[in-house]
């Protein structure tokens, strides 16, 4: 191998791991500053926040592989958070008429059900009209924002934010699942977990699964060899909706509160992680366990960065430049593939 | 081994190369040219960073909601909010500071952290 040659493979290694360079050198740096970012009680809260951001960037992660993307996602984990909180509470303000809170696996069953509406809304216009996700996603977030709005301004709320939540829907939520040297774990991090074992058996076990992978790769060549592509392309959205409807029951009692404003940009951090996971926009690549990492990964890095006190405005634009760096290398390693 | 290696830089040199596809279907691009763009982005993400370390600092805002003006506080993570002076309105008494303006979820001074830049609402109640 020639100095050339060799040269050149430091220099693939070093652009393709570009991303995960800067973030370790970054982690390094915080963790010298503030030494209380690597104790056990940040990195138990690490943890928990990517377990809290885990189902949405799993339902999201469907749908890069197929090539599309869902922006509507924050906007469905708000609606969905906002239900559960108007109904799971001890002050009704959005329904004055009720006098107890709605039991939980109803409200669960619920949102769930809302979020795979929307997701309904998204595949059938994407697979029946051939509409591109961007334009389908872009709208239905809009809609979906406008019906929060109006939900929160029913009843005597007038637009306010929902708080004063019942105490079985905190604790089945935020309680205790078990304690490390005195630190909590809550118990949505188990809850995740399980999602994302449910996923992996989706993903990777199923015939829909293959289905996805084949539609999001060649869909021409899916539909020749038998593929339902329209019904698999619906499934996948459908199946985001679930997820962004859990993310919100959960979100809801994790924050304590909900507004217009929950799940404001919730895709945009979880599309990053996909990207950085390796689920791929040239479609039919990406694992479950990529999606896991890229979540984590983009959590320490903010996290990191909340310790040194940057300002959130400055956290808008790293958080983009990370979406292109994350493009750029994914283009790149599909061009030099063998 | 090696006629792979000649492949990759054959492939490499001559653009346009492989096809992309799928959401970069319309993109024709150079390894290249990918390599200037992934490295002046990466620079300018770690320039961002310095810049937001550089001007570390969580701003705490106080709306007095009609009350006399309290001036805003810069914090770094995890410190305590000094307490400022009360504000005063008139016909009002100031019962403390809220993280909402429905004053729903007090914020307490002794224990409470501030961990982002936030605005905090005072509440009052009728004298």
């Amino acid at each position: 191998m020639t100095e050339k040659e060799k040269l050149k493979k430091v220099g693939d290694i070093l652009l393709n791991n570009a991303m995960y360079i800067i973030i370790a050198v970054a982690v390094v740096y915080i963790a010298i500053m503030r030494p209380t970012f690597i104790k056990l009680p940040s990195i138990v809260n690490i943890l928990s926040l990517t377990a809290a951001k885990l189902p949405i960037a799993l339902g999201i992660g469907g749908c890069i592989v197929l090539t599309g993307t869902d922006i509507s996602a924050g906007r469905v984990v708000g609606l969905t958070a906002c239900i559960s909180a108007s109904l799971l509470t001890t002050v009704f303000k959005i329904f004055p008429g009720m006098t107890s809170a709605a039991p939980l696996p109803l409200v669960l069953l619920l949102v769930i059900g809302v979020g795979a509406l929307v997701g309904f809304v998204n595949g059938f216009s994407v697979a029946k009209f051939k509409l591109h996700p961007f334009i389908v996603t872009l709208s239905t977030q809009l809609i979906v924002y406008g019906i929060i709005l109006m939900y929160l301004m029913r009843g005597v709320n007038n637009g306010q934010t929902l708080s004063g939540l019942a105490d079985n829907y905190r604790s089945f939520i935020t309680g205790t699942l078990f304690s490390i040297g005195g630190v909590a774990v809550p118990k949505y991090v188990l809850y995740s977990i399980i999602l994302t074992i449910i996923m992996w058996i989706i993903w990777n076990k199923t015939t829909f699964g293959k289905n996805m992978f084949a539609v999001g790769s060649n869909e021409e060549a899916a539909n020749v060899s038998g593929v339902n592509v329209v019904r698999t392309i619906i499934m996948v959205f459908m199946l985001a909706g679930m997820m962004y409807g859990i993310t919100g029951f959960l979100d809801g009692a994790r924050i304590a509160s909900a507004n217009a404003n929950t799940g404001l940009n919730y895709e945009c951090d979880a599309i990053a992680a996909c990207v950085i996971g390796g689920v791929s926009f040239v479609g039919g690549i990406g694992r479950i366990s990529g999606i896991v990492v890229g979540v984590l990964l983009l959590q320490i890095i903010f996290t990191g960065l909340t310790f040194l006190a940057v300002d959130a405005n400055m956290l808008y634009i790293i958080k983009g430049l990370i979406i292109l760096i994350a493009c750029a290398i994914d283009m790149r390693k599909y061009l030099v593939r063998k | 081994m090696a006629g792979q290696n000649k492949q990759n830089l054959e492939q490499n040199n001559s653009a346009p190369q492989r096809q992309l596809r799928g959401l970069y279907s319309k993109v024709n691009i150079s390894v290249k040219s990918l390599n200037i763009i992934i490295i002046v982005l990466a620079v300018a993400l770690v320039v961002c960073m310095a810049i937001g370390v550089s001007n570390a600092g969580f701003t705490v805002q106080f709306d007095s909601l009609g009350g006399t003006t309290v001036e805003s506080q810069k914090h770094m993570y995890g410190e305590l909010i000094m307490a400022p002076v009360p504000p005063t309105r008139e016909g009002y008494l100031f019962d403390g500071w809220y993280l909402d303006q429905s004053t729903t979820r007090p914020w307490n001074l002794e224990n409470d952290v501030v961990t982002e830049s936030m605005t905090l609402y005072a509440g009052w109640r009728l004298q």
